[in-house]
């Protein structure tokens, strides 16, 4: 059966130009290149072009301001950890309630540590509460770290204004910007509209390279010890030998991604508009969460009211169909998404969510499927829920009433 | 469980008594049978994915739906949990002696993921083949229900579980319809009073009796087996190792030491610690002198254009405004209006005043 791949935020297909650019440095140059020979030299360059290639293409940065590192995880600890040992004499960090785990636990470590963090809330479509986050900026925040686009719904902040409020109330506020979901599909101008932001991380696997290489742009002038210690690679910023291969494979892929944007972004969002019209027009009581704030082009995040996401994962994997749900069953805690938590998405559908996330390499047929069927594996669910009257083909009574409670009921810390 | 939906939760008026040697020797064929795997990929059995399958696609033989006035009706969960039975069983009524009635046809309707719907399905079909009368139904264990799935992954044994926790609730329910004394039976049924605890799993309203039973029936030795079998500390997990936590649990239970708990240093706070420069105002008068400037010399200029502004906070001598009305969509004057009010609070307020537009 062939697969139809929609979790492209979960990781992506490696574009076969990134598997070109990659191979030279596998079997045939496979020197270190921290060595001093001529052989290592070709590794060495490939190092620096992709340094310099995707220091412009993400507005014209310095190549120096560029670390590779081996995911976006490790950009993001890299990001706090490092700014936190730079500045010893601040312990104040603002975040959001919905960050990616690789900020969202490390700010929870923090706060166990005795760090003072707020977590800015969001809105019912996953907005962040501008005026709030004004309020918990402090002079002497240590660090403000906000995601650009975020992984489960898309929903976009408006970093560009973010990082300026918290440049203007102090300017040795460090700004971090977790951009490991916009790398690729956004318009990032590091110069620009970014100019406020210190410190950026994304990964290769988001955007069609492979997995296990990241990058984290710092700033020139950005206060941040190394997170890895050892040799001297990186300019002593980052240890540990080059992932050459890979290294390359990521500059091609952002290379790609920034010349197929524009075609990419029409086509991927006429197909997840369709998708999301369609849905919502076949099945009743459906939510697209974030479906009102500015989102990613390629993902489509809905919950179903009264059924459980895992079993319209497993139902929907028998068609080759792989999508992703908030649920509590798929998430590894018997708890369901914190983004969605956050969003107080009604926990009549919270458990119910399926995310949708679209590539360049997204079909039309594919969606067609989807379309196809969709619909009907929430009607089986639907048929053995008992919230669910199959006669009448409606809610029950009942559970028409619980919709009327928006948040989960259970108050948790 | 605690919470506030329709569906009532039973599993503290159930009760085994004289059955409870029975599910404590359960735990340790477990490691045998249970698939064991990842939490996120499906490790499911054919046998569990075939019945899944069967169920959604309402195959002849499932047990899709509720039996209209049940002689036994029991329900698990909740949605907010994540999953939810509801269990119904139809007996054929002995004229004489209703402890020989027989159960004929079992039905469910299940909110949950593809193990608790296979699990359902599954306990269904157990008590249809067995021929059971409902107090030889009460044997029926959570491990039966696995035995008969060919397993179940670690993670999902609490499927396993709803399945058994509804049926006792459903037999619980005949026996009162039926005039049953279950305490005749040495059944014990004062559990519900027990259970009304402490509160030690506040995700999903898990007391102190409850769970500490469970450890002993279930044999749970561990807080990954505890969460497995009946998702206590599985969410939140702040109570795994609080005083009077899960690890006190099963160290009261098991009879070891409770550990000692050595106190985190909390490190200085930066607000405490932090030194407030020297103003001349208080906070509070400054805000307000804010506010007035605000309101007598910048809001009637930006009326006349139809804007206005909002004051989102004041820090120091920081003050943030929001535009509103055709303030908001004038990009091109923002810098302007923002020179504006801050010159006109730095004149009339104090000199070092900023102004930063959100």
């Amino acid at each position: 059966m062939a697969v139809i791949y929609l979790d492209n935020n979960a990781t992506t297909r490696v574009a076969s130009e990134v598997v070109e650019a990659i191979t030279p440095f596998l079997a045939g140059e496979y020197f270190n290149p921290s060595s001093m020979y001529e052989a290592a030299r070709g590794p060495a360059d490939a190092i620096d072009a992709a340094r310099k290639t995707i220091a412009r293409l993400l507005g014209k940065a310095r190549p120096d301001e560029i670390l590779f590192t081996s995911c976006a995880t490790e950009s993001n600890n890299t990001a706090v950890f490092g700014t936190i040992a730079a500045n010893p004499e601040r312990r104040h960090v603002v975040t959001t309630a919905v960050e990616h785990p690789a900020i969202f636990e490390v700010c929870k470590d923090l706060e166990r540590r005795g760090f003072e963090i707020d977590f800015i809330p969001v809105d019912t479509q996953g907005r962040l509460d501008i005026g709030e986050f004004v309020r918990a900026l402090r002079p002497d925040t240590l660090l403000v770290s906000v995601m650009h686009a975020n992984n489960e719904t898309g929903v976009i902040f408006p970093v560009e204004e973010l990082s300026r409020i918290t440049k203007e109330t102090n300017p040795s506020i460090v700004f971090h910007t977790d951009a490991t979901q916009s790398v690729g599909k956004l318009a990032i101008d590091l110069r620009g509209s970014f100019k406020h932001v210190d410190l950026l991380s994304f990964s290769g696997h988001k955007l069609h390279a492979p997995k296990g290489i990241g990058a984290l742009y710092i700033r020139r002038g950005t206060r941040c010890r190394p997170f890895l210690l050892g040799g001297h690679q990186e300019d002593g910023r980052r240890a540990g030998t080059e992932n050459v291969a890979f290294i390359a494979g990521l500059a091609r892929a952002l290379e790609l991604a920034t010349e197929s944007h524009d075609a990419d972004v029409a086509r991927i969002t006429a197909l997840r508009d369709r998708l999301q019209r369609e849905l919502v027009e076949r099945i009743p009581y459906l939510e697209v969460n974030g479906g009102d704030a500015p989102r990613l082009d390629n993902t489509l995040n809905i919950a179903c009211h009264f059924i459980e996401g895992e079993g319209i994962l497993y139902q929907l994997s028998e068609h080759g169909i792989c999508a992703s749900s908030g649920s509590a069953c798929t998430s590894g805690s018997l708890e369901p998404s914190h983004v969605l938590r956050a969003m107080k998405v009604p926990f009549t559908a919270v458990h119910g969510s399926v995310r949708f996330s679209l590539s360049r390499y997204t079909t039309d047929q594919e969606i067609d499927t989807v379309i196809k069927v969709f619909p009907n594996i929430v009607a089986s669910l639907r048929r053995l829920s008992p919230y669910w009257d199959s006669e009448r083909d409606a809610p029950t009574p009942e559970a028409l009433e619980m919709l009327e409670q928006t948040e989960m009921p259970e108050a948790r810390a | 469980m605690r919470d506030n939906s329709k569906l009532k939760t039973q599993h503290s008026k159930l009760m085994y008594g004289a059955f409870g040697h029975i599910r404590s020797a359960i735990m340790p064929r477990a490691p045998r049978l249970v698939v064991r795997g990842g939490l996120m990929t499906w490790n499911y059995s054919k046998k569990t994915t075939d019945l899944f399958m069967a169920a959604v696609q309402g195959r002849p033989g499932t047990h899709l739906g509720e039996i209209e006035d049940a002689d036994g009706f029991g329900e698990h969960g909740s949605i907010a949990c994540g999953d939810a039975l509801r269990f119904s069983f139809r007996v054929d009524r002995d004229a004489d002696d209703p402890l020989k009635d027989r159960i004929t046809e079992a039905r469910y309707l299940t909110f949950g993921c593809t193990s608790a719907i296979a699990a359902s399905e599954a306990l269904c079909s157990i008590i249809e083949e067995g021929d059971f009368t409902p107090i030889e139904a009460l044997k029926i264990t959570n491990q039966d229900i696995v035995d008969y799935l060919e397993g179940l992954p670690q993670a999902k044994i609490h499927c396993s579980v709803m399945g058994a926790e509804a049926l006792e609730a459903a037999i619980f329910n005949w026996a009162q319809k039926r005039g049953v004394d279950l305490a005749e039976l040495g059944i014990d049924i004062s559990r519900e009073e027990q259970e009304e605890g402490r509160l030690v799993c506040t995700c999903f309203g898990l007391t102190e009796p409850y769970i500490e039973r469970k450890i002993k029936e279930l044999e749970l030795k561990s807080i990954s087996e505890i969460t497995n079998a009946i998702k206590a500390g599985g969410a939140c997990m702040s109570c795994h190792h609080t005083p009077g936590g899960l690890q006190d649990l099963l160290n009261k239970v098991w009879g070891k030491q409770p550990a000692t708990f050595k106190e985190l240093p909390v490190l200085p706070m930066a607000r405490e610690a932090r030194a407030q420069p020297p103003r001349e105002m208080s906070p509070f008068k400054f805000a307000k002198l804010v506010e007035t400037v605000l309101d007598e010399h910048v809001r009637p200029q930006l009326a006349r254009d139809g804007g206005d502004l909002e004051i989102v906070d004041i820090k120091d001598q920081v003050v943030y405004v929001g535009m509103k009305g055709a303030c908001s969509d004038c990009i091109g004057s923002n810098r302007t209006i923002k020179m504006m009010v801050e010159q006109a609070l730095k004149d009339r307020v104090d000199e070092r005043i900023r102004v930063v537009q959100v």
